[in-house]
């Protein structure tokens, strides 16, 4: 017995349609804190780290709480932005591109406390955090 | 092998031939994770209508939902499977296929 209905060439196009603006509408109302937030944060703490393996005494302390500063303005933008949208924080798509920054931010402290002072490395280093925090918001941009 | 069983139509998912699921199932392609009331304003349903669909495809393996709570609020977040992910981009290519459109 036939049971499944038939649809035309015209429906399945009507269906392939909604399927694309539905899915770019729900994604597109949800991720722009998120794709603002890396890339933010990536910048800030790619200068920041930056600034602070090659600078000493007042400076690096400037370069240290205007990092820091700047971090948490950030996360409390980021905090607020996400209210009634942070089902995707939990995900594990994010803590990846969490969890990909924080280590490129650790090997980037490491060279500001380990090798002060040092151009290539702390270029390198910052270069990396920039890199990465722009491949996760691009990636999830064009998810 | 039947002229009924060559067709494309056949190969289409039963669950997602329901335009409420279908829906659901789109809004979660892209973002992969979405909140409850992210999905209800996506697919523009009532919640209960969303929670009878939810639970349908949940039970089908296309969906998995979290529960976590934000203070004494409860939070229910919904994320595509693997598997359902894989019925929804098969889905997607039959009806490709009936649309006349092969590329992916």
């Amino acid at each position: 017995m036939e049971t499944t209905p038939t649809i035309t060439a015209m429906e399945a196009r009507r269906l392939l349609d909604r399927a694309d603006r539905v899915s770019r509408s729900a994604h597109n109302a949800t991720r722009w804190p998120y794709i603002t937030f890396i890339l933010a944060l990536g910048v800030a703490t790619s200068m920041g780290t930056f600034a602070m393996a090659l600078t000493t005494d007042s400076a690096f302390g400037l370069a240290y709480f205007g990092t820091l500063f700047v971090m948490f303005a950030l996360l409390i933008f980021f905090m607020v932005s996400i209210q009634g949208r942070s089902a995707f924080s939990r995900s594990r798509r994010w803590t990846g591109y969490i969890a990909s920054w924080f280590v490129t931010y650790a090997a980037a402290i490491s060279v500001v406390i380990w090798a002060h002072g040092s151009v290539l490395l702390a270029g390198i280093a910052s270069g990396l955090i920039l890199a990465v925090a722009f491949v996760c918001a691009a990636r999830e941009a064009r998810s | 092998m039947t002229a009924t069983e060559q067709h494309p139509r056949h190969r289409l998912d039963d669950l997602l031939q329901n335009p409420v699921r279908f829906s659901i199932v789109a809004a979660l392609d892209r973002a992969g994770t979405l909140g409850f009331r992210e999905v209800r304003d996506a697919v523009e349903i009532t919640d209960s209508a969303l929670s009878k669909q939810v639970t349908l495809l949940e039970s089908a393996g296309y969906l998995s939902v979290g529960k976590s709570f934000a203070g004494k609020m409860p939070r229910t977040s919904l994320t595509l499977t693997r598997h359902g992910r894989a019925v929804w981009h098969a889905h997607l290519a039959t009806l490709r296929e009936i649309a006349g459109d092969t590329t992916p």
